[in-house]
């Protein structure tokens, strides 16, 4: 898989910390990458279900790039979103589609969190990748 | 102790496992593990009707755990069940259906768990039951004199024993002595209690009480439903099949006259023969002074996250469990539990099953810390330590 330039530093930050305490310090600090959704838009039909977070995405298309915002209660979740901001947000849509789940499984961030984390991470990933086909 | 429980010499992440979500399920004793190898490797056999001498270990061996039961708990009637759950859904089943009616009132309190809550839920729906809720109070006691005023037409009071939410015992003894006096009988959810206390259910004078294996280091799917004499004979056959019946024609059935009308098929042998080793570990130990001792791990630690500026829910008086639920005032409960597990403590997080309290607090859940009798306090010194090193960097 061909990832962008940030995204493939991103993944080999990861790669290089052994610790897990470390690697979720990380995930904490990439909390700061997110363009915050107002709490006044979180709704139905931004929840990421499934989540065991209050977790919201908001997906739109600016000239063919994905502009991604979002939010969570707890900065763990975030830091996911931080993740995928990184290796989504200003990028071409058509890029951003051939996109799956496994660069997270690189980076060894989903093994590092708890079974429904990582699932929340997937139903996150998932909601974001049909909201923008549905807007192509 | 420590050395006899071989999970507890493990590393998470290159750190030492500090366990501590006793109050979810609790660590195993090599003499349970043996003796459920043991019985695969040389005894298995299904239980109660061949001859052979597989049969007939597998059957004592099955059988000497409700001998075990009725022993350390001093009751007449032990029904094996797959744990706390099914056994409150037994007495739904088996005695609710055949002893309650249209109007009939249930007892419960907003300190059960869902699995004490639930299946009446379900049996009120069908049955058209009004379920009355005995409110917790802000010291989170129950409200005795609200329970008082709801007993008068009860036919059942269903009730938790120690939260295992804050870790309070109520005041069983009372509960059990009203119902009586008022004609209801009386449920007990022991599946916090049974693992920490020595309970005398005869003296006690409920007519059921449930629990599980697990929680008193014993396997998983398996736990109890003891059974006054009086309750017993009101039961009525809940899943019907093999081992539970006398004879059967195509004409029709006769049941079994003991506990095991209540246990239908198969029932669980290795899991019995491992509680069976769990009970006799739990009877070697001095519980009180081992209650004692990790409940002042768990004021210590109550009044060290208060320090800490935590919100503690419990009050830590002498029969309560040594359970301490917390919240931070903004850091989030799940994230906090995935940095302690960075560095190998285990807690538990969210509603714990018991949404309603938690509705009555005004939350919607907490970190939990529970022990068991193999933790030191020096391992809540380093939960403490540590603690405080995450609030530092991250809060």
């Amino acid at each position: 898989m061909n990832y962008s330039a940030e995204l493939s530093e991103l993944i080999e930050e990861f790669q290089a910390i052994d610790d897990k305490m470390e690697r979720l310090e990380m995930v904490f600090d990439l909390a700061d990458e997110v363009n915050l959704l107002p709490l006044e838009d979180w709704n139905d039909a931004t929840r990421v279900h499934g989540c065991q977070s209050e977790a919201h995405v908001k997906v739109g298309l600016v000239d063919s790039n994905v502009n991604f915002q979002a939010g969570a209660d707890s900065k763990l979740v975030q830091g996911l979103m931080g993740i995928l901001t990184m290796a989504i947000h200003g990028i071409n849509a058509d890029e951003v589609l051939t996109l799956t789940p496994d660069f997270a499984t690189e980076m060894g961030i989903l093994n590092s969190l708890s079974p429904s984390r990582s699932n929340g991470f997937r139903n996150m990933f998932d909601k974001v990748m049909s909201e923008i086909k549905q807007q192509m | 102790m420590r050395d006899e429980f071989p999970i507890l010499q493990r590393e998470i992440n290159g750190y030492p496992l500090v366990y501590l979500d006793n109050a979810a399920t609790t660590q195993k004793p090599n003499s349970v593990i043996d003796a459920m190898n043991d019985y695969y490797s040389n005894s298995n056999a299904n239980v109660h009707r061949a001859v052979h001498t597989l049969a007939g270990e597998a059957t004592e061996g099955y059988e000497s755990c409700r001998t075990a039961l009725k022993s350390r708990f001093n009751a007449n009637k032990a029904i094996i069940t797959s744990g706390t759950t099914e056994a409150i859904n037994l007495v739904a089943h088996a005695w609710g259906r055949a002893n309650l009616s249209d109007g009939d009132a249930i007892i419960l309190t907003e300190m059960e768990h869902h699995s004490d809550i639930v299946p009446w839920q379900m049996l009120a729906q069908e049955m058209n039951i009004e379920l009355r809720y005995v409110p917790v109070q802000k010291d989170l006691t129950l409200d005795m004199d609200l329970f008082e005023a709801a007993i008068d037409g009860a036919k059942l009071v269903c009730v938790v024993h120690i939260s295992n939410v804050l870790g309070v015992c109520n005041p069983v003894a009372d509960i059990v002595r009203i119902a009586k006096e008022n004609g209801a009988r009386v449920l007990l959810d022991a599946a916090q209690s049974a693992p920490h206390q020595d309970i005398d259910f005869i003296e006690l004078g409920a007519d059921f009480m449930a629990f599980s294996a697990h929680k008193m280091c014993g396997p998983t799917g398996i736990g109890a439903l003891l059974v006054a004499d009086d309750a017993f004979s009101e039961m009525q056959p809940f899943m019907g099949g093999g081992d539970m019946i006398e004879t059967v024609s195509i004409r029709g059935s006769t049941y079994q006259k003991n506990e095991q009308k209540f246990e239908a098929g198969t029932p669980r042998i290795a899991e019995a023969i491992g509680w069976t080793e769990a009970i006799k570990w739990l009877n070697g130990i001095d519980i009180k002074s081992e209650h004692e001792r990790i409940l002042q791990s768990a004021r210590w630690l109550a009044g060290q996250l208060r320090e800490m500026g935590m919100t503690v829910y419990g009050r830590h008086d002498d029969n309560d469990a040594a359970v301490v639920s917390f919240l931070h005032p903004t850091m989030n409960s799940e994230d906090l539990a995935h940095l302690l597990d960075a560095r190998g403590f285990a807690v538990r997080t969210g509603h714990h099953c018991a949404q309603p309290l938690l509705e009555r607090l005004e939350i919607t859940g907490t970190v939990r810390v529970s022990l068991y009798f193999y933790n030191t306090h020096e391992e809540v010194i380093s939960f403490v330590n540590y603690l405080s090193e995450i609030l530092e960097r991250f809060a």
